[in-house]
C-alpha cells in the first residue's frame, strides 16, 4: 500500500451552521440551515431537529417518525423489473378505480399510519392494479412514495449541487449558466490552488463560487462590482466556504477599479485632540483598516500579472475586457459568459485584434439519461440552454524577428506590459491613503532598426537573410507603429506597410 | 508543476502556438533549434521572453505564439497515444466527482493523460491522483512526462490492471475515474479503494450504451447508488462579421422604375417595328425579307427586352446593396460538422457507513449496507 497522504480539507460531514441541501421523495430541493438546537422544516414531510443530522456525514436518507426522532433508511437501489404480458389494453381514462377518498387517506395520515401501509391499502383498493404492467406498477408505487413519505436526503453543497439547485430554481440569477458550462469555465479559465485571478460576477456569486471552492484558500481573487458596498453573492452562502477559503476574495467596484480615481473614503487619522472617545478610537482603527485594505487591494489589482479573466455580466464586455486586460498576464485565459450567443459573437468580432489570441465561441449541448434497468432514455425534459462561453488568451501585441544574439529591450514591447512593469516599481514605494492613484507612467517605447536590405525583412527565404542582424518591431498598435515610423529611417513606410501585412496575413492561417 | 514565471525560462515546458490546428508542446533547451514550416527559430530566443509572445521567425517570414502551458492547451497539443479525453467531458466529471483543491482521486488508465493533467491542477500540491496503466509502454510514456512536468510528487503512477488486480490503496480517494473498456470489472475493487466516512463519487467513462447497462448493473449490486448517466457536447460556433440584411424598399422601387422602362422599351420597339415595314413597299423580295424580320425582330426584342431586364436587375442588386448596406452585423452559427459523440458519462455515489450513535433504532439496518450490497435491494419495495 501506498502511504497515505493527509486528509483531504473536506470532512463531509454536517457540522452547526452548515448550510444543507435537502432532497424531497418527490425530487424538490430546498436550502436549509442546520444551526444546533433549531428545527427545521422539509416542507410537506414535517419538521426535524437540527441536532438530530449535526455530525452525520452528507447523503443518508431519513424517516421523520417525530421531531426528535429521525431514522436513517438504507439509500434506494434499482430493482430489475420483470417483464410480463400486461399491457395497458384494457385500461381506460377516466374509469373509476380508486375506491380510497381523499378524506380517508388524510385520516390514515393522521392516525399516523405509516407511508407504505397508505400505499398498500390504496393498490388493495385500485380497481385496475393488476392489470398495469410491471413498470407501470413501479412508477405508481413511486409517485405515491414520493406523496405519502416523510423522509428526506441530505446533499452537499458542492459548487455541482449548488449550481443545479440554482439552475432549476430561477437561472436568471444565474446567467443560465448550467453545470457544464460553469465546469468548462473554471477548467478554461485554469483555475488552481494558488492561482491568481480577476472575476466579474453579476451571476450571483456562482462564478466566484465555484473558483474559491476550486482554490481552497490558496492564492488571489479579486472581483470587481457595480455596487458600493461589498457585492452580495447569495450562491456563495450556501456553500459553506470556511474562513480561510473566503478571506482570498476581496472586492472593487468599477470606481476603484479605475486608476485616475482618488477613491471618497472618511478620514482614519485624526490628530489626539480631534478623537473624543474610546470608542471613537476604535471607530477610526476600524476605518483605517478598511481604507488600508482598499488601498492594497487597488495597488494589487494595477500591479497586474493575473493568471486569468472570468467575466458574466451585462455590462459590455469588450469593454469589461479592455479595462482589466492590462492586469493580465501574457498567455492569460479570458473567459466571458453570457446567455446570449449573439453578444458573444459580435465580442469575438472584436476581439479579431492583435492582442488577443484565438477567440472560440462555444455552446453547449447536454443531457441526462434515465438509466433503470431496461428502461434506459434520455430524460423526457432537458435544458435547451446552459449559457455560452467565450475563450480567447491574451497575447503581446508586437512580434520580435529574432535575429539578436541575445534578448533585447525589445522584449518589452506591449504597452500594457510596460504599464505593469512601471506599475510593479511604483508599488514598491508605500503609498498614503488618500493620496491620487498613481498613474502609470508611459514608458518610453525603445526601437531598434537596424536594416541593411529592406527587402529581405518582407519574404526572403532564410538562408538568403542569414548574414544580416536585424532588430525589428514589427507592431499592430497604432502608438507603437508611429513611434516606428519615426525611428525606421533606413526602411521607406511602404517596405513597412508590407511587414506588417505579411505578419496580418501569417496571423489570418493561423 | 509548470512553470508560473512571467518569462519563459531555460527548461521551461511551452506550448507553441502555429495554428488553431497545430499546437505543439515544447521543452526549451539552449543551443537547440525549433523548426516549422512558419519558420526557424533558436530556443535561445524563447528564453527570457514574455510568455504569451509572438516570436518571429529567424528568416522574418511567418511568426509563432509561445504559451504557458495548461491542462486544456495540453490536451489540444498532447501527443496521442490513446483516444482522449476532452475539453468538455474533463470538466463535467471533475464537477460531478467534486474534485478540488486537496482531494484525492483514482483514475484507470492514464492514456494519454489528457485527464490526469487536468486533475493533477484542480487538486494542487495538498492533493494526489493514484493513476493506473495496464499498457507498459503507455505508462512508460507517462512517467516520463509527468517527471518532466514536475508532477511526481503529486501523482502515484503504477503499472497494473486494475480489473484483475485492483488498486494500491484502500478507504483513502474521494473520488474515482474508471476509463478502461471492462469498468464492470473494477467496481468491486474501486469500492475498497473509496473512503468510507463521506460520501464518496465514481464516474464510468464508456462510449457504448451496453457497456453503460452493465456498469449500472455492476454499480447497483455493489451498493452504489444515485446512479445517473449524462451526454455532454460542444458546439462550437463560426462568427463572422457579415453586411445588414438589406431593406426590400430600394429593391421594390427599382423594379418599379424597372417595370416602367421595360414598358416604354416595348413601345419602342412596337413603334420602330412599324416604321421599319411603312416605307418599305418597293421590292417584294426585300418585302418578304422584311416580314422574316420582322417575326425575328419581335422575337429578338423579346430576348433583348429579357437581357436588359438581367441587367437591370444585376445594376439594381449592385446600387440597392450600395444603398442599404449601412452597417454590418455579427452573426454566428455551428460550425458545420462537430462531435458528436464521445462517451457515456456514469456516476454513482457510495454512501458513508452510517455513525454509530442516535436512538438505536437508527443502527439496526444501515450497519449492514455499505458491504452487503444485496441487503439494500430489501428496501426497494
Amino acid at each position: 500500500m501506498d502511504p497515505q497522504p493527509e486528509a483531504s480539507t473536506s470532512t463531509g460531514v454536517i457540522k452547526s451552521g452548515d448550510n444543507v441541501l435537502v432532497r424531497s421523495p418527490n425530487g424538490d430541493i430546498r436550502a436549509v440551515k442546520a444551526d444546533k438546537d433549531t428545527n427545521i422544516s422539509v416542507g410537506r414531510q414535517g419538521s426535524f431537529h437540527a441536532n438530530e443530522i449535526i455530525g452525520h456525514p452528507f447523503g443518508f436518507t431519513y424517516e421523520i417518525f417525530s421531531k426528535k426522532e429521525l431514522k436513517i433508511i438504507p439509500p434506494k437501489t434499482l430493482n430489475e423489473v420483470e417483464d410480463t404480458d400486461a399491457t395497458n389494453e384494457l385500461i381506460n381514462d377516466g374509469q373509476f378505480v380508486q375506491p380510497l377518498t381523499i378524506t380517508e387517506i388524510t385520516a390514515l395520515k393522521q392516525a399516523g399510519v405509516h407511508a407504505d401501509e397508505i400505499i398498500k391499502q390504496q393498490i388493495a383498493a385500485h380497481a385496475n392494479y393488476e392489470l398495469k404492467t410491471e413498470y407501470s406498477k413501479e412508477k405508481y408505487r413511486k409517485r405515491k412514495e414520493a406523496k405519502y413519505s416523510k423522509s428526506f436526503t441530505t446533499i452537499e453543497p458542492t459548487l455541482f449541487s449548488v449550481c443545479e439547485y440554482w439552475f432549476n430554481k430561477d437561472k436568471n440569477r444565474i446567467r443560465d449558466i448550467r453545470n457544464d458550462t460553469l465546469a468548462q469555465m473554471l477548467n478554461s479559465a485554469n483555475i488552481r490552488p494558488g492561482g491568481r485571478y480577476l472575476a466579474v460576477d453579476d451571476a450571483s456569486g456562482l462564478v466566484v463560487a465555484g473558483m474559491l471552492s476550486r482554490m481552497g484558500g490558496e492564492g488571489r481573487v479579486i472581483t470587481i462590482c457595480d455596487t458600493d458596498s461589498p457585492p452580495a453573492y447569495p450562491v456563495m452562502g450556501i456553500m459553506n466556504l470556511s474562513k480561510d477559503e473566503q478571506k482570498i476574495m476581496s472586492s472593487l467596484n468599477w470606481a476603484t477599479a479605475e486608476e485616475d480615481y482618488v477613491p471618497v473614503v472618511p478620514p482614519s487619522e485624526l490628530s489626539p485632540e480631534e478623537i473624543r472617545s474610546d470608542r471613537h478610537k476604535s471607530r477610526l482603527r476600524k476605518r483605517k483598516h478598511i481604507n488600508d485594505a482598499l488601498t492594497e487591494t487597488r495597488e494589487e489589482l494595477f500591479s497586474g500579472r493575473f493568471d486569468a479573466l472570468i467575466v458574466a455580466t451585462d455590462y459590455d464586455p469588450y469593454e469589461v475586457l479592455t479595462t482589466l486586460k492590462p492586469y493580465l498576464s501574457g498567455s492569460a485565459n479570458i473567459v466571458v459568459q453570457s446567455p446570449y450567443v449573439s453578444i458573444l459573437a459580435d465580442l469575438v468580432n472584436k476581439l479579431r485584434g492583435p492582442g488577443f489570441l484565438a477567440p472560440r465561441l462555444i455552446e453547449n449541448w447536454h443531457r441526462r439519461y434515465q438509466v433503470l434497468p431496461g428502461r434506459t432514455h434520455p430524460t423526457m425534459n432537458t435544458s435547451g440552454t446552459g449559457g455560452a462561453y467565450m475563450h480567447v488568451m491574451k497575447v503581446y501585441v508586437s512580434f520580435h524577428i529574432s535575429k539578436c544574439r541575445a534578448p533585447t529591450a525589445c522584449r518589452y514591447d506591449d504597452p500594457d506590459a510596460q504599464a505593469a512593469e512601471s506599475r510593479r516599481v511604483h508599488s514598491r514605494k508605500k503609498v498614503k491613503v488618500g493620496e491620487p492613484a498613481q498613474t502609470s507612467v508611459a514608458p518610453e517605447t525603445k526601437v531598434v532598426v537596424q536594416v541593411e536590405d529592406p527587402s529581405q525583412t518582407t519574404g526572403a527565404a532564410p538562408e538568403e537573410s542569414a548574414s544580416t542582424a536585424m532588430d525589428i518591431i514589427v507592431s499592430t498598435d497604432p502608438e507603437v507603429s508611429n513611434t516606428l515610423a519615426s525611428a525606421s529611417t533606413g526602411i521607406e513606410l511602404e517596405e513597412e506597410a508590407e511587414v506588417a501585412q505579411v505578419a496580418m496575413a501569417v496571423d489570418e492561417t493561423s | 508543476m509548470w512553470s508560473t514565471g512571467p518569462n519563459i525560462a531555460d527548461g521551461d515546458v511551452i506550448i507553441v502556438w502555429l495554428t488553431r490546428d497545430l499546437i505543439q508542446p515544447l521543452t526549451v533547451e539552449a543551443g537547440k533549434d525549433f523548426n516549422s514550416r512558419f519558420g526557424n527559430y533558436k530556443h535561445d530566443d524563447f528564453i527570457g521572453t514574455p510568455y504569451g509572445s509572438k516570436v518571429g521567425a529567424r528568416s522574418g517570414r511567418g511568426f509563432i505564439h509561445l504559451l504557458r502551458p495548461t491542462p486544456e492547451l495540453w490536451t489540444m497539443a498532447l501527443p496521442h497515444r490513446t483516444q482522449i479525453l476532452y475539453h468538455a467531458d474533463i470538466s463535467f466529471i471533475t464537477s460531478w466527482l467534486n474534485i478540488k483543491k486537496g482531494s484525492k482521486v483514482i483514475e484507470a488508465g492514464t492514456g494519454s493523460g489528457s485527464f490526469s493533467h487536468s486533475v493533477i491542477r484542480s487538486i494542487g500540491s495538498t492533493g494526489h491522483l493514484w493513476s493506473y496503466e495496464f499498457h507498459e509502454a503507455r505508462e512508460t510514456k507517462a512517467r516520463e512526462e509527468f517527471a518532466r512536468h514536475g508532477f511526481s510528487d503529486i501523482v502515484t503512477l503504477t503499472h497494473r490492471n486494475v480489473c484483475k488486480d485492483g488498486f494500491t490503496v484502500a478507504d483513502t480517494v474521494d473520488a474515482l475515474f474508471l476509463d478502461i473498456p471492462a469498468p464492470w470489472d473494477a467496481i468491486e475493487h474501486a469500492k475498497l479503494a473509496l473512503r468510507k466516512d463521506c460520501i464518496t463519487r465514481i464516474c464510468c467513462f464508456s462510449p457504448c450504451i451496453e457497456q453503460v447497462l452493465r456498469t449500472v448493473t455492476a454499480l447497483n449490486e455493489h451498493g452504489f447508488t444515485d446512479i445517473t448517466m449524462y451526454e455532454t457536447l460542444q458546439r462550437p460556433h463560426d462568427v463572422a462579421r457579415i453586411p445588414a440584411p438589406k431593406s426590400i424598399a430600394a429593391t421594390t422601387e427599382k423594379l418599379k422604375i424597372a417595370e416602367v422602362k421595360r414598358e416604354e422599351r416595348r413601345l419602342q420597339q412596337i413603334a420602330d417595328n412599324e416604321n421599319r415595314r411603312q416605307p418599305k413597299p418597293k421590292s417584294p423580295n426585300k418585302r418578304k425579307r422584311a416580314d422574316e424580320e420582322d417575326d425575328e425582330g419581335q422575337e429578338d426584342g423579346g430576348k433583348k427586352a429579357k437581357t436588359h431586364k438581367a441587367e437591370d436587375t444585376a445594376e439594381l442588386m449592385l446600387n440597392g446593396g450600395e444603398q442599404t448596406n449601412e452597417g454590418s452585423v455579427s452573426v454566428s452559427r455551428v460550425i458545420p460538422e462537430v462531435r458528436g459523440h464521445t462517451s457515456y458519462l456514469t456516476f454513482a455515489t457510495l454512501m458513508p457507513i452510517p455513525p454509530v450513535r442516535g436512538p438505536p433504532a437508527a443502527e439496526a439496518t444501515p450497519a449492514e449496507t455499505p458491504d452487503g450490497g444485496n441487503a439494500q435491494t430489501a428496501s426497494g419495495s
